[in-house]
């Protein structure tokens, strides 16, 4: 209660603050949320881009197939490399190198690779999604208590049946964080790839509004956009603590 | 030998040599074993001769590098829960699962279905003085119940042989004598094989119908006891403390080369 009283007050000195400079600033560079609040009611109603549902469909999808992508693949490679131990005393340092490299640097050749529209949005997502991924995994398994993997294996379990009912069960804890970070993460590779360069999604809109100097309805777009990051890491956080709820 | 017995286990000059840092380490050498239906089998030897890896083995979770073992006739190839059931030292129960679903572990991964599963592991409970405990989680229950839970665990599975590492060996003492108890009464109403690993005199003659003294490593099996005296048994009758006297002088000296 006394937490929520203080966000509260926080937002509305926020918004209070941005109101006053936003009154003193050039009216192109800068917007007061006075101004916003007309924009992000016209962008709502679909007047000034009616193609907003579209986009924000479009981006959704891509998220989603960028996420699908790195999970699966970031548990295949995490797995792979912590059950190996060559394959990851040799992968798993390069691994870890490469997700230092701000991943911004490969988009130029995704592009290339993918073009203007989704595939290159989806790899940008992947690409972002897949390291913390596959290093939680990668940690998660170094976590296996050895000696329940042979009790399972005793009692008749597979390599399958190893991953599902000793490992995954044993790094949920672990795994739970790496996928909250992967979606943040593709979120955001999703949404910076459509700033970059693309033809349609929320990236191309806000890219339309900031170039024309449409500036209420850029900060309308991104509002929009903060919404739709806000609402997955929500939906994360809550998967999170049922997670929690079931190891513990 | 004696194929009267009805050999269930046979292991046929069986040895295991591992690579370690420091050099290649021979844990056993050329053992052989025959073991009957309903025997209580125990092996007993100093630390590190090589009994785990013996019951690794039977278990098919240790490949031998020569000799064979067989069990029901047919050569060891890996983990079938089906004829061998094992219990370790250290209970491996799953964090995540209650008791009552720790039991049931054996039969889930050989794809019973929920509801008999169930039914089997919550019959196995009472017996193992679990009644009340079904739904605990393995940190709510003390040291003897996670080890009565991994022995239900191997019970369920309902496997001829039960495969015993030092399953009291982490237990206090009064503890221990306790489960010994239980642990005669289960075999007695079961007639399951039982190979067992102890470091503990008492509990060898207490329980067992036969002894096998191993050597220091590399593990050989130095002496086989015979142990015909009916259950329960007393420490203090002059059978017990002749066999007993030859049991410590056989260890002892194995022991002491073990030492050295």
């Amino acid at each position: 209660m006394k937490v929520a009283l203080l966000r509260f007050g926080l937002l509305a000195a926020v918004l209070a603050v941005w109101e006053l400079a936003g009154r003193a600033a050039n009216p192109l560079l800068a917007v007061p949320p006075s101004a916003v609040l007309p924009a992000l009611r016209d962008l709502l109603l679909l007047r000034s881009y009616p193609d907003l549902p579209a986009s924000l469909w479009l981006t959704v999808r891509e998220i989603t197939a960028a996420y699908a992508l790195a999970v699966a693949a970031g548990l295949a490679t995490g797995l792979a490399l912590g059950m190996y131990r060559l394959a990851g005393r040799t992968w798993g340092p390069m691994l870890a190198a490469l997700y230092a490299v701000p991943a911004v640097v490969w988009y130029p050749s995704l592009m290339l690779f993918f073009g203007l529209d989704v595939a290159s949005k989806i790899a940008f997502g992947f690409l972002l999604g897949f390291f913390p991924i596959t290093l939680a995994v990668l940690a998660g398994v170094r976590q296996v208590n050895p000696h329940l993997v042979t009790v399972a294996r005793a009692y008749g379990a597979g390599t399958l049946a190893v991953i599902r009912r000793v490992m995954l069960p044993s790094m949920l804890f672990t795994l739970v964080g790496g996928l909250r970070t992967g979606l943040a993460l593709c979120v955001i590779g999703v949404i910076v790839g459509e700033i970059l360069g693309a033809k349609a999604g929320m990236g191309a809109l806000i890219n339309h509004a900031y170039g024309l100097l449409r500036t209420a309805d850029y900060v309308a777009l991104v509002l929009v956009t903060l919404a739709l990051v806000v609402g997955s890491d929500v939906l994360a956080s809550l998967l999170e603590r049922r997670a929690r709820a079931w190891t513990e | 030998m004696t194929a009267s017995r009805g050999e269930l286990i046979a292991i046929e000059g069986v040895s295991k040599r591992y690579l370690t840092t420091s050099g290649p380490v021979d844990a056993l050498r050329d053992v052989s074993l025959a073991v009957g239906e309903s025997e209580f089998f125990t092996l007993i030897g100093p630390s590190g001769c090589g009994k785990s890896t013996l019951l690794g083995m039977l278990g098919g979770l240790v490949m031998p590098d020569a000799g064979r073992l067989l069990v029901d006739g047919a050569p060891v190839a890996g983990p079938d829960p089906r004829h061998v059931a094992t219990v370790f030292q250290d209970p491996g129960l799953f964090p995540w699962r209650t008791a009552l679903e720790n039991v049931e572990l054996g039969l889930e991964l050989q794809g019973v279905a929920a509801a008999r599963r169930r039914r089997v592991a919550e019959e196995l409970l009472a017996p193992l003085g679990l009644a009340g405990f079904a739904a605990k989680y393995p940190r709510e229950l003390s040291g003897g119940m996670k080890q009565r839970v991994a022995i239900g665990r191997a019970l369920a599975i309902d496997a001829k042989i039960l495969l015993m590492d030092e399953p009291f060996g982490a237990l206090d003492e009064q503890t221990r004598l306790l489960m010994g108890e239980w642990l005669l009464d289960i075999w007695r109403r079961t007639r399951k094989t039982i190979i067992f690993i102890t470091h503990s005199l008492h509990e060898a003659l207490l329980l067992s119908t036969r002894v096998a003294v191993m050597t220091a490593r590399p593990g050989r099996i130095k002496a086989v006891l015979e142990l015909p005296m009916e259950h329960p048994r007393s420490m203090e009758s002059p059978e017990m403390v002749a066999l007993r006297a030859k049991l410590w002088s056989e260890i002892r000296e194995e022991s002491l080369r073990a030492m050295q």
